[in-house]
This record gives C-alpha cells, sequence and structure tokens, in this order.
C-alpha cells in the first residue's frame, strides 16, 4: 500500500478506440496495471479533446464523436513506476504518456471486513510531552483554534493529543478567564498535551507555534510507556518515517 | 521558530472544597500568581482522584469535592518564589515541580498595547 511521503503521478492520455492485440487499449493498459500490483489507477473519459492530429473531438457533432481521448491517471512510488513504465511505453503507440513528482498526504484504506483483533503491544522509551496553553475563544480561520491545532497534529501523524478545558486561569493575554453564574463566558483556560517521540513534537512545536497568537508551549521529558495494538495501519507508517 | 528557554512546571493538587479566608482555595492561589506577577496559571477541575486523606474525591451536588490541579509555567526563580508563598497556605496537598522547555509566543500583543505581566 502506498504510504505518505514523495511519489510519482503518471498520466495517460489515450484514444478511446486505440486498440492493442485484438483489445482495446484502455482495457489492456488497466489490466496490465492491475496485475502489476500499482495501488490504485482511474481512467476517465474526457468531454472533449484534440491530439497532436488537431483535430477536436467532440461529442456534439456525430462525425467528430469518435476518437475520443481517455485520461488514466495512477500514483505510485518511485521504484514502481520505473517499474511499469517501459511496458506502458511499448503499449502506447497512439498518446501521450507524462510523469510529475508529487506527495501523497494521505493514502487511507477502508476495509470493509472487522480487523480481527491483534495483540496488545507495549512501546515503552523516552518521550517528549507538549503543553499548549491557549483560551477556549482563541480561533483560527474561523474554526475553534484548539480544534485546528488537534486536527493538524491528526495530519502530522502525532500519536495523540487531549484537550483539557480548565475552570479559572489567567496567561498571555493578561485577562482572567472564568466563568461565574452572572457572568456565563466562553473563553475559559484550554490546555491540549500531546505525547510522542522527540523528532515528532518538535515538528508539533513547529506547528502549533505558527497557528497560535498568544499562548505558551512547554515541552518535557516523559518516560512513555504506550499500549497499542500491534500492526495497526498509522504504525506502519510510523516505522517507515523512523529508520530506527 | 522561537528557541525554547528553560523553565519549571508547577502543578498543585488540592481539593475544591479546600478553603482559604473564606474563598475557594484555588481562587486564592490564583489570585497570588497575579499579584507576584507570574506569567500564568490554569485551574483544572478533575472526574475523581485520591490523595492525604485517601478518602475519595467526587462530585457531591452540594459540597463539591472534586480534584483540582493548577498549572503554573514560569522561570526557575518565579516558581521557587511562589512555592515559598502558597505552601502556607495549602493545608493538605501536593506540589510537583518538573523541568520543561517553554515557547512563549504573543504574536498579537507585539502591536497592541504590552501584556499586563
Amino acid at each position: 500500500m502506498l504510504k505518505r511521503g514523495p511519489a510519482k503521478k503518471v498520466t495517460i492520455y489515450i484514444n478511446e478506440d486505440a486498440q492493442h492485440h485484438a483489445q482495446s487499449l484502455h482495457d489492456a493498459i488497466m489490466t496490465f496495471l492491475l496485475n502489476r500490483g500499482v495501488a490504485g489507477a482511474t481512467s476517465t473519459r474526457a468531454y472533449a479533446g484534440f491530439g497532436s492530429a488537431h483535430m477536436l473531438h467532440t461529442p456534439k457533432i456525430e462525425v467528430l464523436s469518435q476518437h475520443l481521448p481517455l485520461r488514466i491517471e495512477f500514483v505510485e512510488t518511485p521504484e514502481r513506476v520505473e517499474e511499469v513504465l517501459p511496458a506502458l511505453y511499448e503499449m502506447i503507440s497512439d498518446g501521450l504518456i507524462e510523469v510529475q513528482d508529487t506527495f501523497v498526504v494521505k493514502a487511507a484504506r477502508h476495509s470493509p471486513k472487522p480487523q480481527p483483533k491483534l495483540p496488545h503491544q507495549k512501546k515503552r522509551g523516552p518521550a517528549k510531552l507538549l503543553r499548549v496553553f491557549l483560551g477556549e475563544a482563541d480561533r483560527w480561520h474561523g474554526e475553534p483554534l484548539y480544534d485546528a491545532i488537534v486536527k493538524k497534529l491528526r495530519m502530522l501523524e502525532i500519536a495523540g493529543a487531549t484537550v483539557y478545558r480548565g475552570i479559572l486561569g489567567y496567561g498571555a493575554k493578561g485577562h482572567e478567564h472564568r466563568r461565574t453564574f452572572f457572568h456565563p463566558t466562553r473563553d475559559l483556560p484550554v490546555m491540549i498535551s500531546v505525547i510522542d517521540s522527540p523528532d515528532k513534537i518538535r515538528d508539533a512545536a513547529e506547528a502549533i507555534e505558527e497557528m497560535l497568537d498568544d499562548g505558551l508551549i512547554v515541552i518535557s521529558d516523559v518516560e512513555m510507556v504506550r499500549l497499542l495494538r500491534a500492526a495497526a495501519p498509522t504504525e506502519d507508517s510510523h516505522a517507515a518515517g523512523n529508520p530506527s | 521558530m522561537q528557541p525554547a528557554i528553560p523553565a519549571k512546571l508547577l502543578r498543585i493538587h488540592i481539593s475544591a472544597n479546600d478553603r482559604w479566608q473564606g474563598r475557594p482555595l484555588y481562587e486564592a492561589i490564583v489570585a497570588r500568581c497575579r499579584e507576584l506577577k507570574i506569567a500564568g496559571a490554569t485551574v483544572f477541575r478533575g472526574l475523581e482522584g485520591y490523595g492525604e486523606t485517601a478518602t475519595l474525591h467526587k462530585h457531591h451536588l452540594a459540597r463539591p469535592e472534586d480534584p483540582i490541579l493548577i498549572v503554573v509555567v514560569d522561570h526557575a526563580e518565579a516558581i521557587g518564589r511562589l512555592m515559598a508563598e502558597i505552601e502556607p497556605m495549602i493545608d493538605t496537598g501536593l506540589l510537583a515541580v518538573s523541568p520543561v522547555e517553554m515557547i512563549r509566543v504573543q504574536k498579537r500583543a507585539e502591536g497592541n498595547a504590552p501584556a499586563a505581566r
């Protein structure tokens, strides 16, 4: 399965009616990619287009509605792309192959069958604990800042984060955060605590500092005992990211 | 990114029904922090806990007895000053200090009026 990180995107433009050994070229390419274990491929039918012959193919005029273009796209690791490209080069006699550098942000897979429960795994070792102090009313592009930070941390694949709401406090803004019966406020103090490996926490601190207007970030050393189900999908990508 | 500066994090564990001169102890401690110009303090209310007296602190409607945690972060010298001040205020409770790296973010305050600390 594809992992987060740099990858290549291949786009192939062919004619709808192109043939390859008595079979449609489109089918041949798709079965070839499937058999070679490419992570995924999508082919789309175009509405209109023109190619090297400079003839506009459009469904508006019946005589021109043949030879409509098809586009096949797939994203794979650079090695895998190198592997399949020579064969694709041979197959396509009329069309275009293009390769782009890309970055996979998320490659998630929802398995239809419930996964069997895996045995518990214990991870023990030194880690960092990061605490962020902010206000409940702080906002970031229209959404609550604590929400935005937690979402961002998830995207950075940080192991976990917990948001706490305080009942009283003061800090960077100088005003007191509190709620009384006569003065209901939505600006109580909020603390987010995050625990992960030191390099992950460094990434997290950098990202949070960018988003925070007024507040405090505190990092301390902790001893972590992490209990998890072995071989969870996120763990695979962690292992890939940290060669240690 | 700003450089992280070494600081201390102080945690004070008390009970919600602890009192100091008629007002809740946690309020008194936060007020004392402000007097001492400590950078900030945050009070959290726990769900359940136990401590010195080994009785379970739980929420009762009439007599809230929830565990209270106060977190204070500042330079080592300020934390030392604060601890000396609040130790006499606490009857039973716990103070825990740990070394931390601190990054203060104050983008908005730079342009506006100086912060109140």
